[in-house]
């Protein structure tokens, strides 16, 4: 079983601390979103997990071994964390050769790789002038150089255009579907949604759900309400278990009270529902789950 | 082990040579080398009557070559590392080779065995050449089978070598192009060869004996001079002192976050 098992990871910059006692595994045969805010550690994790920073406590393995003890990691793990991480005056060609090398994987598959994620066209050409789409099919190739078993990607379709998104988006499925282990990170949920099997969400270097994303779309359902008097239905469906927020236009959102439970209540105090409306975003499932561990937040005018 | 340095050094010869600029500077520093060396052999042919038996003629005709050369070598030496740490290429390198050991030890070997080839040409080729202008000039010329020749001309591409390893120990070190070149040139010439008319008698004279390069340069003599080390001691002065560079540039980049 090829995991990754991340242990009480820790690390410390400064007296920041990035990363904070976290604990996850991720398994193969799925595509698992890492998933927090900027800030939140994921870049941090993967590092660790690739053994470029060092852990100040807990550990990381995959497939069981530490991964700089591996004596040719590129056959093991492929990963993408900058696809800018290149010499600018390299041509494409030559940044995989020089990589494969490193590993013993030879010539043809370098070839192989180029035609893959479609640059063998431009093989010959300089990797600076790549627009950010092919770069990022570049740093895509290096992680599959060594045809790996477990790979990661570090925001892999930050910034492409809607056609890198969905060809980084299939290509992910794709490897997971051959049973490979696959994490994604992301600070977006709606990227996620549309991509990923099992989520491991972060906030401030610390664990905040490790959950299947059809449990995460249940336990996120909001309600959105509209009614007659707010002022006297919103105290009683406080009462009844939910949280309730202010939404536009009169609005608001309910959350953890089922749509029926909301209109029984309404229906006891003798309140007119104009509205009740089950929402389903994930995005604001996610915001939700994230709020207190944003790093940086814009303060409501 | 010894089949993984290797792929890794293999690697490091991809990365020197598909750089489009490292080829060129590298020839381009030979030609200096040997041009420079041919232009102050010239001149120092005309010194030699006053000179007497302290005439040098083969380190003449390397040496004023040389102080340039150096520059150069050791610019590309700290290249070889800096330029992946300002472009994040080295985090693409570890996650290839996460045996910091392993890299450090492919980048100090393929460039120490691409400075020992040019080194050695462009000792050869300063040394040939500058003898042909000094004998042209009316000074009398040395021979590569002359006493101790051979040994200067060989020992001053392992001096060219040892500037391009501590290029590649600063490299490390400073992680900074502008800073490792700037101490490069400051470690291997403004102290050595600026530094001595400058600084007060005694501790000029003792920098002329036993600072890195001026020591290493004795392996490059043919006269002896009793007031500085033995060609080969003061080579493996330099020598031991690059170790320790090379050693501290280990200690750093294994510790250290990329």
């Amino acid at each position: 079983m090829k995991m990754i098992r991340v242990d009480g990871l820790t690390k410390r910059f400064g007296g920041r601390t990035a990363v904070d006692g976290l604990t996850f595994t991720v398994g193969p045969g799925r595509v698992t979103g890492f998933l927090g805010p900027n800030g939140a550690g994921k870049s941090t994790t993967m590092r660790m997990i690739l053994g470029l920073d060092r852990p100040d406590a807990g550990s990381v393995t995959v497939d069981g071994h530490d991964y700089t003890g591996l004596p040719r990691p590129m056959y093991e793990v492929g990963a993408l964390l900058d696809a800018r991480a290149l010499h600018r005056g390299r041509t494409a060609r030559d940044h995989l050769l020089c990589l494969a090398q490193t590993n013993g994987i030879p010539g043809r598959r370098v070839d192989e790789v180029l035609e893959l994620v479609g640059l063998a066209s431009v093989a010959r050409k300089r990797a600076g002038g790549f627009s950010l789409g092919m770069g990022q099919r570049l740093g895509i190739a290096v992680a599959l150089l060594g045809d790996p078993q477990v790979l990661l990607f570090d925001e892999p379709v930050n910034g492409l255009d809607p056609e890198g998104v969905k060809w980084i988006r299939e290509l992910m499925r794709g490897l997971a579907a051959e049973g490979r282990t696959v994490l994604v990170s992301s600070h977006l949920m709606s990227e996620m949604a549309q991509t990923a099997d099992h989520l491991v969400v972060i906030g401030r270097g610390r664990l905040i759900a490790d959950i299947g994303i059809g449990e995460f779309l249940r336990q996120g359902s909001n309600v959105l309400v509209r009614a007659d008097d707010p002022d006297r239905l919103v105290p009683l469906l406080i009462e009844a278990g939910g949280a309730v927020r202010q939404g536009t236009d009169g609005s608001f959102i309910v959350t953890g009270l089922e749509t029926r439970r909301i209109g029984e209540t309404a229906l006891a105090a003798g309140v007119v529902l104009t509205e009740l409306t089950p929402q389903r975003s994930l995005e604001q499932a996610y915001m939700d789950l994230t709020r207190d561990s944003v790093e940086f937040q814009a303060s409501a005018a | 082990m010894s089949a993984a340095i290797a792929d890794t050094m293999r690697s490091e010869w991809t990365k020197f040579r598909s750089i489009p600029s490292n080829l060129p500077t590298l020839l381009a520093t030979v030609a200096v080398m040997v041009g420079t060396g041919a232009l102050t052999a010239d001149r120092a042919a005309e010194g030699h009557r006053a000179a007497g038996a302290a005439f040098d003629p083969a380190y003449l005709s390397m040496y004023g070559g040389f102080l340039f050369a150096q520059i150069s070598v050791g610019a590309l030496g700290a290249l070889a590392v800096t330029s992946e740490y300002a472009t994040g290429m080295i985090r693409t390198s570890l996650t290839a080779v996460p045996r910091r050991g392993r890299l450090l030890a492919a980048k100090i070997g393929t460039f120490g065995l691409i400075a020992l080839v040019t080194g050695e040409a462009a000792s050869f080729g300063s040394f040939l050449l500058g003898q042909t202008v000094i004998g042209a000039a009316g000074a009398p010329a040395a021979a590569l089978g002359d006493a101790g020749v051979l040994r200067a001309v060989v020992g001053m591409g392992l001096v060219w070598t040892l500037v391009g390893l501590t290029g590649v120990a600063l490299g490390f070190l400073l992680r900074d192009t502008m800073a490792a070149t700037t101490v490069v040139a400051v470690v291997d010439f403004v102290i050595p060869i600026i530094g001595p008319r400058l600084m007060p008698e005694a501790v000029g004279d003792w920098v002329s004996t036993y600072w890195p390069v001026a020591a290493g340069l004795r392996v490059a003599t043919t006269v002896p001079d009793p007031e500085r080390l033995a060609p080969w001691t003061g080579f493996g002065l330099m020598a031991a002192c690059t170790a320790v560079l090379l050693a501290a540039a280990f200690a750093v980049f294994r510790s250290r976050d990329a």
